[in-house]
């Protein structure tokens, strides 16, 4: 993950003040309360109930859980997921 | 906004899919660049709303994610269009309703006559009938010029006409000429309508012997309605004069002013009894069912000494013309208390004045002129009671045409 390569980019983006999820391709994940919940910048989905959703992220994968998950506007560059968020968690 | 237009327009239909990955198949879905939204679970079973273009790109996914995909709901236009075809009467209801509706405001329903004071509008209607202006006629085939042009020639007493329409109703105003009546001819005395004393005498017409200074009474002849006899002055002394012409009636025109006088009375009390209402009231409230009455709140009116009663009666608006049985009569009782008030003689006076000149001033036509006026306090026996008489002297008009019946 921390290659050199990247780690240049990182501090160039910061001298040109430039969002860091554009140069280093990372999601951006926006909440509003714990109803909405968008990802943008994902990799697919992985596992979706109700009560838990795994979505592939560029390294490792976001876990949601909570419950009386929706999928609203699925498209190819972002989720929003609706419900009650209970916790989400990185998986490297 | 846009977004659920397009879905509107375009179609949408929610997807049952029901297999061992839904998963691959929402990311496949994604890849392939399709909507997806309202993404539900419910067991193993995954519904999914989409476009209803998508569905026919979809079977391919379907059979790689090795997932059963069926249609639960139908959403949006193409949906309701097919319907409506399947229901053809129900669109060919309104397009009917609509052709009938037109079709029948092409048409002339009614014809009004309106700005019309002396003629009769049964005759404008008539020629607007006969010129095709009448109920059930096609509004495209009038010639609204025409018939005005026709109204015109055919009505003398027309000044200027307009037909409009506004809907079914066709609208013909008319503007009539003022025609000044013909005189009227038949012969005539001119006789005082008052007494007086005359100031000025014109005679146009007839034979008067009227001189300033006369005193007339009311219904006197001022002037004849005769030709003033010819009188040929004898040519020659031998000759007896000639009485020939016997008398012709016609109508005596003239002006005859005379000087009118005019008399009234006024009285005033100094001390008046006025009644003053307190402020105490009594409310009885009666229920009128037809004709029977029921007393649903009961006064004690008589309990007090003066009083005076104002009624209301309360009634249930008409609707359609039928009267509605049931009304409530409320009568208000209101209290009296007798004053008195006392005014100078000077008001006394004044007010007596005041009422004097307003009964004169009725009798007195509006083109008089006013020569003088006499006001003049009379003594009365009573302490309480002024008095007072107004003369008024004024000059004016009093000659009145009376026809001569002729046998």
């Amino acid at each position: 993950m921390q290659s050199p390569k990247k780690g240049r980019l990182q501090r160039l983006a910061g001298l040109l003040e430039i969002p860091q999820d554009i140069v280093m391709d990372l999601p951006r994940i926006t909440m509003l309360g714990n109803k909405q919940l968008l990802v943008e910048n994902h990799k697919g989905i992985i596992e979706y109930t109700p009560s838990l959703i795994r979505i592939k992220l560029n390294q490792g994968e976001l876990i949601v859980s909570g419950a009386n998950f929706t999928l609203g506007n699925l498209q190819i560059e972002q989720i929003l997921v609706e419900g009650t968020v209970e916790e989400i968690r990185y998986d490297a | 906004m846009t977004l659920s237009m397009a879905k509107y327009i375009n179609g949408a239909i929610k997807v049952k899919v029901s297999g061992h990955m839904p998963e691959k198949f929402i990311n496949l879905c994604v890849a392939q660049n399709i909507l997806l939204w309202g993404i539900n679970k419910s067991g193993s079973d995954l519904f999914v709303w989409m476009f209803l273009n998508d569905f026919y790109t979809i079977r391919a996914i379907a059979r790689k994610s090795r997932t059963r995909v069926s249609i639960i709901k139908r959403y949006g236009l193409p949906f309701t269009v097919k319907r409506l075809k399947k229901r053809k009467i129900l669109l060919i209801g309104p397009v009917i309703f609509f052709i009938v509706l037109n079709v029948l405001a092409s048409y002339i329903w009614f014809v009004d006559v309106i700005g019309i004071k002396n003629l009769r509008s049964d005759r404008v209607k008539e020629i607007a009938y006969s010129q095709g202006l009448k109920p059930g006629a096609m509004k495209n085939n009038i010639n609204s010029k025409h018939i005005e042009n026709e109204i015109l020639v055919n009505l003398p007493e027309v000044a200027w006409v307009g037909v409009t329409f506004s809907g079914t109703r066709a609208v013909v105003e008319v503007v009539e000429k003022n025609i000044a009546k013909p005189e009227d001819k038949s012969p005539a005395h001119i006789v005082a309508a008052k007494d007086g004393i005359i100031t000025e005498a014109i005679i146009l017409a007839g034979q008067s012997t009227l001189k300033k200074g006369d005193t007339v009474k009311r219904g006197d002849l001022l002037i004849k309605g005769f030709i003033p006899e010819q009188i040929t002055s004898p040519t020659s002394a031998d000759q007896p004069p000639i009485i020939s012409v016997p008398q012709q009636l016609i109508k005596a025109k003239g002006i005859v002013k005379a000087r009118v006088w005019y008399e009234s009375y006024g009285e005033s009390e100094l001390v008046k009894a006025i009644h003053e209402r307190t402020g105490e009231q009594q409310v009885s409230v009666i229920l009128k069912i037809g004709s029977n009455e029921i007393v649903l709140k009961n006064s004690q009116q008589e309990q007090f000494k003066l009083y005076d009663t104002e009624v209301i009666h309360k009634k249930l608006p008409r609707w359609r013309n039928s009267d509605f049985v049931v009304e409530s009569i409320i009568n208000i009782f209101h209290e009296l208390e007798e004053k008195t008030s006392e005014i100078t003689l000077e008001e006394a006076r004044d007010q007596a004045k005041s009422k004097a000149l307003e009964t004169v001033q009725r009798n007195i036509p509006e083109t008089a002129n006013i020569l003088s006026r006499n006001i003049e306090l009379i003594n009365t026996s009573e302490p309480n009671l002024v008095r007072v008489k107004v003369t008024i002297e004024a000059e004016e008009e009093i000659g009145q045409s009376i026809v001569i019946s002729q046998q």
